[in-house]
């Protein structure tokens, strides 16, 4: 076992085990890491040691944005980060009672971390959760003392982990002024909004056992810090109860969760808009439409939870129409776009088991009818024509879809005796594109990269497969039990180069 | 009695940033591109780095890409730029 390099810090604590952590004052990854070791250092009796990389004044300007609770030891001119030699930041050090090296930890990984944390003692439940918002792994900066040149870091980091942030300001109208006049022009979408009074948000976040100044996440494109304060003030004005914190803590978590890239999606030019799916009891807890006209205007529920989520991804994140948000033709749901399954009318296991919220970066529904197939695949062949064409009619392998359908078409499915995984699969198997569209060679979109798509053949012709894999195909049952339409909903870009589909459970 | 309302909105400031000052020659400059990854944007670069040089004599130019076009370039790509220090970068879009 290597001996571990004695400095001030550490050899105060001869004896006690330590976690060294080396880090950069403007490692993003370093301050996704913060939070964890601020809980671990409180929890397990004070083990964690910070080894700061830069100097006085960053260090300083970084203690107390992430309000860091663990002694830091600032390694001017990284003298013990040589002894060490950390080939990334951050990295961490357990330091056994003996004074060896017992475990590193290079980059930011949860599971790693919480086994780290159980070798120090963590009792409470584990230290990094994987539903908390942040993303399972991170790889870390290359370490202050092997890179090129050394810099001071020129502009100031963007604090991506904070755990508090500030109290509301207040504005004050004077009184002749109409509060719903002036709230739909500062802060509207641009309906009227129920005005945000210091009463109401109150009653909001007595829903919750969450502190007013936590933050849950920070909103992209222009990452305004979602307090649970801030929250319930958009949630009060879309009209939502103060229940609807419970859905509105995780749903704001999964937007901001990295694998989402809540950035691309409000950046883009493309239709693309957070569609929100509810499954589980919450739906009938918290009164969630999932029968007839679920993509409408039907309950308060589905309609002010899509929109407080839309008034916080542009009063938070930033992404006005015209000023950051440059969307060509825009999206109807960017008012509100929240279903949940009617999983009763469903013969399946739902899409998600329990009570959870669901994203995916999602064009507008597209319809499908078919009321006169006799037969499970009938059915499914229209809507193979419709899934044929999402995103744009030679564009193969890069987009997903979820396919919403009737509880008359699932029925039709089921009487066939069809599971959902055959519905998919069936779906996969029958969705292609006829070669003879790529003939021409005319350069249009989806025909430079046929080189990549998959040849199939598909009632007796030669064709693109459509989707890469047959988990790019999402189905869920909604909507009334009268009428025999189903809906098809286009992706934007999809896969870890663009947004992919996140689930979170609701407590 | 004014009325009072909680700010819903986000409230960090953001610092203004100064445009760098512009180049009054692109003679005997280094100059560098940053492909954002759009289909067809390496053809446009392409055509663009070759009047730069020909058109505009500048004396290098330096090629950078990010990953994907749908995220924030990684901190590996903007280091790359930083150290390089070129004179100007062209940020550029396709399609």
């Amino acid at each position: 076992m290597v001996h571990a390099p004695l400095f001030s810090l550490l050899s105060a604590r001869i004896g006690s085990p330590s976690l060294l952590f080396f880090f950069e004052t403007d490692c993003p990854t370093c301050r996704l890491a913060t939070p964890y070791l601020n809980r671990l250092h409180e929890a397990a009796g004070g083990p964690v040691i910070g080894v700061s990389q830069d100097g006085d004044a960053e260090t300083a300007r970084f203690v107390e944005q992430l309000g860091v609770r663990f002694p830091v030891y600032v390694d001017r001119g990284w003298e013990v980060s040589r002894a060490y030699n950390p080939q990334t930041a951050p990295t961490l050090y357990l330091v056994g009672t003996s004074g060896g090296i017992e475990a590193t930890l290079e980059g930011f990984d949860k599971g790693e971390l919480n086994s780290l944390a159980a070798k120090l003692g963590y009792k409470a439940q584990r230290l990094a959760g994987e539903f908390d918002g942040a993303p399972s792994s991170k790889p870390g900066c290359m370490s202050r003392h092997l890179e090129p040149q050394a810099a001071v870091p020129a502009a100031g980091p963007i604090d991506i982990a904070p755990e508090r942030g500030k109290r509301a300001s207040h504005i004050l109208l004077e009184d002749a002024q109409d509060p719903y006049e002036y709230c739909m022009r500062a802060f509207g979408d641009p309906l009227p909004v129920v005005p945000p009074t210091p009463e109401r948000v109150d009653r909001m976040l007595r829903a919750t056992s969450l502190g007013p100044e936590q933050v849950i996440g920070l909103v992209p494109p222009c990452y305004g810090a979602a307090t649970v304060e801030k929250i319930a003030a958009n949630a009060v004005m879309a009209g939502c109860e103060p229940p609807m914190m419970r859905v509105l803590i995780p749903l704001i978590r999964a937007a901001c969760d990295e694998r989402f890239n809540l950035h691309g999606i409000q950046a883009t030019t493309h239709f693309a808009t957070p569609l929100i799916l509810v499954n589980g009891p919450v739906r009938r807890e918290l009164g969630f439409a999932c029968a007839g006209n679920v993509f409408s205007n039907v309950t308060r529920a589905n309609s002010t939870l899509g929109r407080a989520f839309q008034l916080i991804l542009t009063n938070l994140g930033g992404a006005r129409p015209g000023q950051i948000d440059m969307s060509t033709l825009g999206h109807p749901g960017k008012f509100s776009y929240c279903i949940a399954e009617n999983e009763e009318a469903s013969p399946w296991e739902p899409y998600r088991a329990g009570s959870a919220i669901t994203l995916f970066a999602a064009d507008p529904p597209r319809g499908v009818s078919e009321h006169t197939a006799r037969s499970g695949k009938v059915l499914l062949k229209a809507i193979c024509a419709t899934l044929a064409t999402v995103w744009s009619w030679r564009v193969c392998m890069t987009p997903e879809a979820f396919v919403i359908l009737c509880p008359e078409h699932a029925e039709t499915l089921r009487r066939d005796r069809f599971s959902k995984r055959d519905v998919r699969d069936f779906l996969f198997e029958n969705t292609g594109v006829p070669l003879g569209a790529y003939e021409e060679e005319d350069g249009g979109e989806g025909t430079q990269p046929r080189s990549t798509y998959e040849e199939v053949t598909i009632g007796g012709e030669r064709n693109y497969r459509k989707f890469r894999a047959p988990e790019s195909i999402h189905i869920v049952v909604a909507g009334g039990t009268a009428g025999k339409f189903s809906a098809v909903i286009g992706s934007w870009a999809t896969g870890p180069r663009g947004s992919q589909v996140v689930t979170y459970p609701i407590e | 009695m004014p009325q009072v309302l909680v700010n819903p909105m986000n409230e960090a400031a953001a610092a203004a940033q100064a445009p760098a000052p512009r180049l009054a020659s692109l003679e005997g400059r280094r100059l560098a591109l940053l492909d954002i990854s759009k289909p067809g944007g390496s053809v446009f670069l392409d055509h663009l780095e070759q009047a730069l040089r020909e058109r505009y004599q500048v004396a290098e130019v330096l090629r950078e890409r990010k990953p994907t076009f749908t995220k924030p370039a990684p901190a590996g790509v903007l280091g790359r730029l930083i150290s390089a220090k070129p004179d100007a970068v062209i940020e550029a879009l396709a399609d």
